[in-house]
């Protein structure tokens, strides 16, 4: 859950960084560090999944940024959103604006960073906290995150496991007809999800459209009793 | 290794950075920003075609890659390792098996650039300084190399020296630092080796997890029978006397294949964190090396989670998850897309006794009386093995025996650990013959949970030795009941250890523990260990994957603590 709210500032940055054609010549450390304090400051402090698998490169470049990021700033929110204002005004922000001034550089840059960017990584590996010691020794190791079979992009059952609040509401909007109960393939409702993974927010959002709390899922538990048993304590505020 | 410690980082961000190079033509993180940052942008439709066009970005990547660029991977390289994978792993393979094809596996060679580092152009993870460095100090000493062939004969690298030959005097330090042998007998001493490692050794990673060794365990892991003092060597600043590296050996008679060295246990090499970039890990190897020298060792096994010059085996990790809220709280695992918290917690449940120490099995903690046995017992059975320990029945007490905490051995041990337990032993004593007939160990080693603000450490269970009887009989292997002994004793063991509260029991894929870490319920970890003999050539040992001579693990016997 987040409870710092970004400032208009960092809205007006993200707008910016989304559509900035500057983005395309910086480094990919400097992206994946924008990509952390992005997720960071507007969904938790640290990754809400599992890491993904060693095969999917990219998504654990990603989380391994976030989880950085996370790891670096803690609590401080203010200052990881100072670091992401610091980045895009780097990169041509300018406080009060959401848009680049100049669009036409757009292309020129892109094609060369296919082979550039490469170089640059594997130059650049001085950058970012170093912390691992020992050597000698045995390794920590944890349970890897094998990559699933991913639901639907943008389905209801999706956007309710990434905790995604803004997206369910969006898409609720968008789909009036849509079913709040509907059990996925698994057999779980969008409450039973949410209330297993601690999404207090869309929780909320979910009885405040009408979703039913008394649906048991394939192994015969409510939607309360799932988050009692996952010790989520504002949710099972909200179901009792 | 300090620096080496530093590279396996180095190996980590630079594959996966680079890899989101190739896949992203500078979009990639833009697409994440439009999807979440503008909620109006994030309709399902949208998020579709940001989909699809990061599909196609990869796909042009990749062509540019098989195009024969510079850092081109041939195709029969990817040929190779593509049918290795795939006859090796099967479906088992993370991700599944769409996830391995041959897009995937030259990514990830092209990201080793494994060709360079087999021609010897760069280290591990491109070129710096570091690296270079790093291969510098290996390539000086007796190792095998990388790029040499693998060894078909077993032998040193180096001859053994006459001891008026070898050097007297310890290596130079960099100023301001000076040696010291530290008496872990004395609690102050050990204290601070104690207090080095808790702030300063291995940690995972995401840097979540760091080993905290207790006090009562490192005097444990380093003082068995014959142990020399001074390969106990630390570092200390000159000015205030502060410990500020460690590295430890302790000697073993190892047994590689057909041979029996005298041989050195290194282990333990820690190098405070501020201090990282003084280059002290080749000093200290040097130095401990120089110290089992002294005393007739010239070789030495070790264990690392890096790649080094140049592994005998590898090992992956397994976990079996025992306290799930807890492991999925701390991030030790996640909760699978298709269960809920209550659903795995339900799975994974352990039962509240173990089976076999109903009177009519017969399991009980060991005790000494039993030692003669165990030892015997432990000789014959790791003889499965290529290498492992030769203990001495004074070894066994101690390894088996001498960790088991203060307090008496009673009927109830199980439900609880005693005060400054570190090693659980436990044996199967037939009721009618009262011979030992099996006997299996694990230790207990947490970690520090880092920045986490419900729970603070992390209690691991570590499987160590064990044996059984099962395994003599004919046919005990192909009919399946050496699998099955196994899996009741270790399923016995995990009782244990869920009741004695730690929250996971882990084990890597050495001795036979590839026939039941499945069915167990142990899940793969993300954690290599490569095992290494410094010098000593031999082919490879079987670990994570079988070589010619051996099945999967049988070529490792020995668990590093």
């Amino acid at each position: 859950m987040v409870e710092y709210r970004p400032s208009p500032s960092f809205d007006g940055a993200a707008k910016y960084l989304s559509n900035a054609s500057s983005l395309a010549s910086v480094s990919n450390t400097v992206k994946l560090e924008l990509y952390g304090l992005f997720k960071y400051l507007t969904v938790s402090h640290i990754p809400n999944t599992g890491k993904p698998s060693i095969f999917d490169f990219t998504g654990r470049a990603k989380w391994d940024a976030w989880n950085t990021t996370g790891s670096t700033y803690g609590d401080r929110a203010e200052d990881a959103e100072n670091r992401y204002l610091e980045i895009a005004t780097s990169l041509g922000w300018k406080e009060g604006t959401t848009t680049e001034p100049e669009p036409e550089a757009s292309t020129s840059a892109s094609s060369n960073t296919a082979a550039g960017d490469e170089d640059d990584i594997w130059d650049k590996d001085t950058d970012g906290p170093k912390r691992s010691g020992g050597g000698f020794g045995v390794k920590v190791s944890m349970v890897s995150q094998e990559t699933e079979e991913m639901r639907e992009v943008g389905s209801l059952h999706a956007l309710v496991l990434d905790g995604d609040v803004a997206g369910v509401e969006k898409h609720l909007q968008d789909h009036p007809d849509t079913n709040l109960n509907e059990l996925d393939e698994h057999g779980y409702t969008p409450l039973h999800i949410a209330s297993d993974r601690g999404h207090t927010k869309v929780v909320e959002l979910l009885l405040s459209k009408g979703a039913d709390k008394a649906i048991k899922d394939p192994d015969e538990f409510t939607a309360l009793e799932l988050a009692e048993v996952a010790e989520h304590d504002d949710i099972v505020t909200l179901l009792r | 290794m300090a620096a080496n410690g530093k590279q396996k980082e180095i190996i980590g961000e630079q594959v996966e950075a680079t890899a989101d190079a190739s896949d992203s033509e500078g979009s990639e993180t833009e697409t994440e920003h439009q999807d979440s940052s503008v909620p109006s942008a994030s309709t399902p439709s949208t998020s579709g075609k940001s989909k699809k066009k990061k599909r196609s970005k990869a796909a042009r990547a990749l062509n540019a890659l098989r195009g024969g660029g510079k850092d081109s991977v041939p195709q029969e390289v990817v040929d190779v390792v593509l049918n290795k994978v795939r006859n090796e792993h099967g479906d088992s393979v993370p991700g599944g098996p769409d996830a391995v094809n041959e897009e995937t596996i030259r990514l990830a060679l092209q990201q080793m650039k494994l060709k360079e580092m087999l021609q010897g152009k760069t280290g591990i993870g491109g070129k710096n300084a570091k690296d270079v460095g790093a291969h510098k100090f290996w390539n000086t000493q007796p190792v095998p190399h990388f790029g040499e062939e693998e060894p078909t004969t077993d032998g040193w690298v180096e001859a053994p020296k006459p001891i008026e030959e070898l050097r007297q005097d310890p290596y130079p330090l960099p100023k301001d630092f000076e040696w010291a042998s530290v008496d872990l007998s004395n609690p102050n001493q050990l204290k601070e080796v104690y207090e080095l490692l808790s702030a300063n050794y291995v940690e995972d990673d995401q840097a979540a997890f760091r080993f905290q060794y207790s006090a009562e365990f490192l005097k444990w892991a380093l003082q068995p029978p014959g142990y020399h003092p001074e390969w106990h060597v630390a570092v200390r600043v000159a000015s205030n006397k502060k410990i500020v590296a460690f590295i430890a050996a302790v000697p073993l008679q190892l047994r590689v294949r057909d041979n029996i060295l005298n041989a050195s246990e290194v282990n333990f090499l820690c190098i405070h964190k501020k201090l990282r970039s003084k280059r002290l890990a080749p000093v200290l190897i040097k130095e401990v090396t120089r110290q089992c020298n002294l005393k007739g060792v010239f070789q030495a096994l070790y264990t690392a989670g890096v790649l080094l010059p140049t592994p005998v085996s590898t090992c992956r990790y397994y976990h079996r998850c025992l306290n799930i809220s807890k492991l999925v709280n701390i991030h030790f695992v996640s909760v699978p897309q298709n269960q809920t918290l209550a659903r795995m917690i339900r799975l994974n449940k352990v039962p509240e006794k173990p089976r076999l120490i109903e009177p009519q099995y017969g399991m009980r903690e060991l005790e000494d009386k039993d030692v003669p046995e165990v030892a015997a017992l432990y000789e014959r059975y790791m003889k499965r093995f290529g290498m492992a320990i030769h203990f001495t029945e004074e070894e066994v007490r101690h390894h088996f025996l001498s960790g088991r905490g203060n307090g008496p051995s009673v009927k109830d041990s199980w439900k609880t650990p005693r005060e400054g337990q570190v090693v659980w032993s436990y044996v199967v004593e037939n009721p009618r013959t009262h011979k030992i007939t099996d006997f299996f160990s694990f230790y207990s080693l947490p970690s520090t949970v880092i920045g986490n603000t419900k729970h603070n450490i992390l209690n691991a269970a570590y499987l160590m030795y064990y044996a059984t009887e099962v395994a003599f009989e004919d046919g005990a292997e192909e009919s399946g009941r050496l699998k099955k002994r196994l899996e009741e004793l270790i399923g016995d063991a995990l009782v244990i250890a869920d009741q004695s509260k730690f929250d996971v029991f882990n084990a890597l894929t050495l001795m036979d523990n590839n026939l039941f870490i499945t069915d167990l319920k142990f899940g793969g970890g993300d954690g290599m260990l490569y095992y290494y003999l410094y010098n000593w050539r031999t082919p490879l040992l079987a670990g994570v994957t079988a070589t010619g001579d051996a099945p999967v693990g049988r070529g490792i016997g020995v668990v590093m603590l």
